[in-house]
């Protein structure tokens, strides 16, 4: 632990009020062997308070799950980051009662996990990433880890078709039999952490080439009930880079006993990661806006031009397929994703559900193999009017848990 | 919607419940590598609980307005049942001679559930009015799949050329949304590789002109595979022109691909004496309609009538069809058709293993010369 002696501490002020988002790395020499457990983090590391709401946009079809997460609540995360100048290690601290690890052969049982998803380009902070998948044009980067107790297996175990036998129909016993476990074994691959390029929903695809090196630690504390997530990858690489020494970032967190995955989950809005260097402050500006309109009138007008289609908490007259289900927007949206979705929908156009799954709402329709929303421009309302939907719509966030 | 749908035809008049297919399956595709405790092809006892216990009371399907049903994820102790494996080990070398030896088999664990585990139970009362019948079951290959409409990862999807529904393991992350939205549970997560799979209707087997293993190893010769829009095959027959064939649950809104002939003729029940109780049926048509909805008063109606007309004329063709001759005219693969297919897509067709079952819309029954194996 020479090298903490030697770090240089960069003791910015910063404002630790929830919403703020702002993340200052901390220069250190060295991330070689760094886990998130260890003494460095504990000691030097710079955390910023995060709350991470509920996904709600889609409802999902698990009954079980659905019951579960019916009310659930925002939990405040703790985030923070290092960097050695070419690498960045992002760490994550969240509150969860249980250690939920994925063990043996069950069916409905699920992980407790973390993802770290880094925007591919905050060069214009107006314009970031749909949070969470990202949108067309704007892809986001995702490393995922979930605590698994056991080995995962490749489908086709790497074309090794000779392992993939059941063992009973080998001709092999006592010691031999061992042995051919113990080969297939190796195949296994630990721990749970992968890697993801997307572009929007069900566009997300696993990064299986090697081209991306980074690597993931999780620790539980079981005095405090905090689980650690850490995620070091390089500051720039072939999906995400660096705009003007700043990253943006955003973390969600799988409850595994509230049976969560993929879109039951907690999900922070964007944060601003400031590299050393950083001077501009455009992004830290876009990503702890708070507007300031009348909240009230900002509902009046919401009744009258959104909740029609958009049910959130205070409305709840649309069919729930019908558009996004904003109940939890102000906590993940920025204040600038906000106002471009109302004035040009077709910046981002959120797929939604599968067109399967629930015909008659169909969410945009495909012109020139280009999604157009079906949600109209409301670009004719004054600029009050937008800014006050957007001030109420920052409040559409969940209680966070005592 | 597929191009074209390659569907089944299982007859339950003629299920003797052997599990001959659900071992042909299992061999072939599930008794390795996490997915031991599925059954692609089950054959339960109807009524009862069946596998995944109580299947289908979890939901998934679509309503009316076609919005899918939240649904359930079975448990793979208490709803599938764990494959156990017996005390080899401590009867082998156990002490017989000081020691207190221990007689017999017994499970490692102590299962509360398994496939079958309600097998020949049945309902009502014996000798009175008792009755079962075996339903077997694969994967439906839905036209409106429950389980591809669930995904969000778009990771399941119906192959263009002939319907089989199929997991793209590449984008499947294991978030079983699909499980809960099939209404039949014919998809499973497998806890090993962390993913879903499911019955691919030996896709690998019917490119190469064999039938799926459950249809070809079925002793009582209840299953006819071919394609739906292939006028001249028995399935078309069965399915289209006579509408004897229908598919199981279609109050589900998944417009399954399998089709199931009702049990026609069911036994007379016995009153308090022992006697027959004339013109009464065991099974009740009531339990029938809610398994294959109300054309099954029809489909019965029509087996009826044709086999009278047998009785009395000794033609039917839809009786010659039930009687199921020939495996060569149960079975019509279409070859030539894949090997277009093949061709489109710039890949090589697969050879073919077996010449008999090769017959179908594109590809003419004077094309197959002879039985050989190809070496």
């Amino acid at each position: 632990m020479k090298r903490v002696a030697t770090m240089t501490l960069s003791l910015g002020v910063l404002c630790a009020a929830y919403g703020a988002n702002v993340v200052k790395a901390v220069k250190v020499r060295s991330l070689h062997g760094l886990r998130c457990g260890a003494y460095l983090v504990r000691k030097y590391a710079h955390f910023t308070p995060v709350v991470l709401y509920p996904q709600t946009t889609l409802h999902l079809n698990d009954k079980k799950a659905n019951e579960l997460n019916k009310d659930a609540k925002a939990i405040v995360a703790k985030v923070a980051a290092f960097t050695d100048g070419k690498k960045v290690a992002i760490i994550v601290h969240w509150p969860d009662r249980s250690k939920d690890i994925y063990k043996g052969y069950k069916s409905d049982s699920y992980p407790d996990g973390f993802a770290v998803q880094f925007a591919a380009n905050a060069t214009n902070p107006q314009k970031l990433p749909y949070i969470g998948m990202g949108s067309d044009g704007r892809a986001v980067e995702i490393f995922l880890r979930k605590a698994y107790g056991q080995s995962v297996y490749e489908p086709n175990g790497n074309g090794d078709v000779a392992h993939q036998v059941n063992p009973h129909n080998t001709d092999y016993f006592g010691k031999e039999l061992k042995k051919f476990e113990k080969e297939v074994q190796k195949l296994g691959v630990r721990p749970y952490a992968r890697a993801f390029v997307s572009e929007g929903f069900r566009s997300m695809t696993e990064i299986k080439d090697g081209s991306v090196t980074w690597r993931s630690d999780m620790c539980y504390n079981t005095k405090r009930h905090i689980w650690g997530g850490m995620v070091i990858k390089p500051i720039d690489d072939a999906y995400s880079k660096a705009a003007k020494n700043e990253l943006a970032i955003a973390v969600a967190v799988w409850d595994g006993k509230e049976l969560q995955r993929d879109g039951l989950k907690r999900l922070s809005s964007w944060i601003a990661v400031k590299l050393p260097h950083a001077k501009n402050r455009a992004l830290e500006k876009v990503v702890s806006e708070k507007v300031r309109g009348d909240v009230a009138e900002g509902k009046k007008q919401f009744a009258a031009n959104c909740a029609s289609c958009h049910n959130d908490k205070d409305f709840h007259n649309a069919p729930i397929y019908m558009a996004p289900d904003l109940s939890n927007v102000g906590g993940q949206a920025t204040a600038a994703y906000l106002r471009e979705s109302i004035l040009d929908p077709n910046a981002v156009v959120v797929p939604g559900y599968n067109r399967n799954q629930h015909p008659s709402y169909a969410w945009y329709n495909l012109k020139n193999g280009k999604r157009v929303s079906i949600m109209p421009s409301f670009s004719y309302l004054d600029a009050k009017v937008v800014n006050d939907i957007v001030a109420y719509l920052q409040t559409q966030k969940a209680e966070v848990a005592k | 919607m597929s191009q074209r749908q390659l569907a089944m035809v299982m007859d339950l008049n003629k299920c003797i419940g052997c599990q001959t297919c659900t071992v042909a399956c299992k061999t072939q595709w599930t008794n390795r590598n996490g997915r031991e405790y599925m059954y692609w092809n089950n054959v339960e006892t109807y009524p009862g609980d069946g596998y995944p216990k109580k299947w289908m009371e979890l939901g998934g399907g679509f309503d009316q307005n076609g919005d899918l049903q939240p649904g359930i994820i079975p448990n793979i102790e208490a709803d599938y049942g764990v494959p156990w494996d017996y005390n080899y080990d401590s009867l082998a070398h156990q002490n017989l001679i000081d020691g207190k030896p221990e007689a017999g088999w017994r499970p490692e664990t102590s299962p509360t559930w398994g496939p079958n585990w309600d097998e020949d139970e049945g309902a009502g009362e014996f000798p009175n009015d008792n009755y079962f019948f075996y339903l077997p079951r694969i994967c439906n290959h839905c036209s409106n799949p429950g389980c591809l409409s669930a995904c969000p990862r778009d990771a399941i999807f119906k192959r263009e050329e002939d319907g089989v529904v199929l997991v793209d393991l590449d984008r499947c992350q294991g978030y079983r949304y699909c499980i809960a939205g099939c209404p039949y549970k014919k998809i499973y997560f497998n806890p090993k590789i962390s993913k879903s799979e499911k019955c691919i209707l030996c896709f690998p087997r019917i490119e190469q002109g064999l039938p799926p293993a459950c249809a070809q190893s079925c002793v009582g010769r209840i299953r006819f595979v071919g394609f739906l829009d292939d006028e001249e095959g028995q399935v078309y027959k069965l399915v289209h022109k006579y509408k004897v064939a229908l598919p199981l649950r279609p109050d589900y809104g998944t417009q399954p691909n399998v089709y199931y002939i009702p049990p026609v003729d069911t036994p007379p029940k016995f009153d308090e004496n022992g006697r027959i109780i004339e013109g009464s049926e065991r099974v009740p048509i009531e339990e029938l309609e809610k398994l294959f909805g109300p054309a099954v008063h029809d489909a019965i109606k029509t087996i009826k009538e044709e086999r009278e007309k047998r009785k009395k004329t000794g033609k039917s063709e839809l009786m010659d069809i039930l009687i199921a001759y020939q495996h060569k005219d149960m079975f019509r693969l279409d070859h030539n058709y894949y090997a277009q297919v093949a061709k489109r897509k710039g890949m090589k067709p697969l050879p073919l293993v077996d010449e008999r079952y090769v017959a179908g819309k594109y590809t003419k029954a004077d094309a197959i010369t002879s039985f050989k194996v190809q070496a």
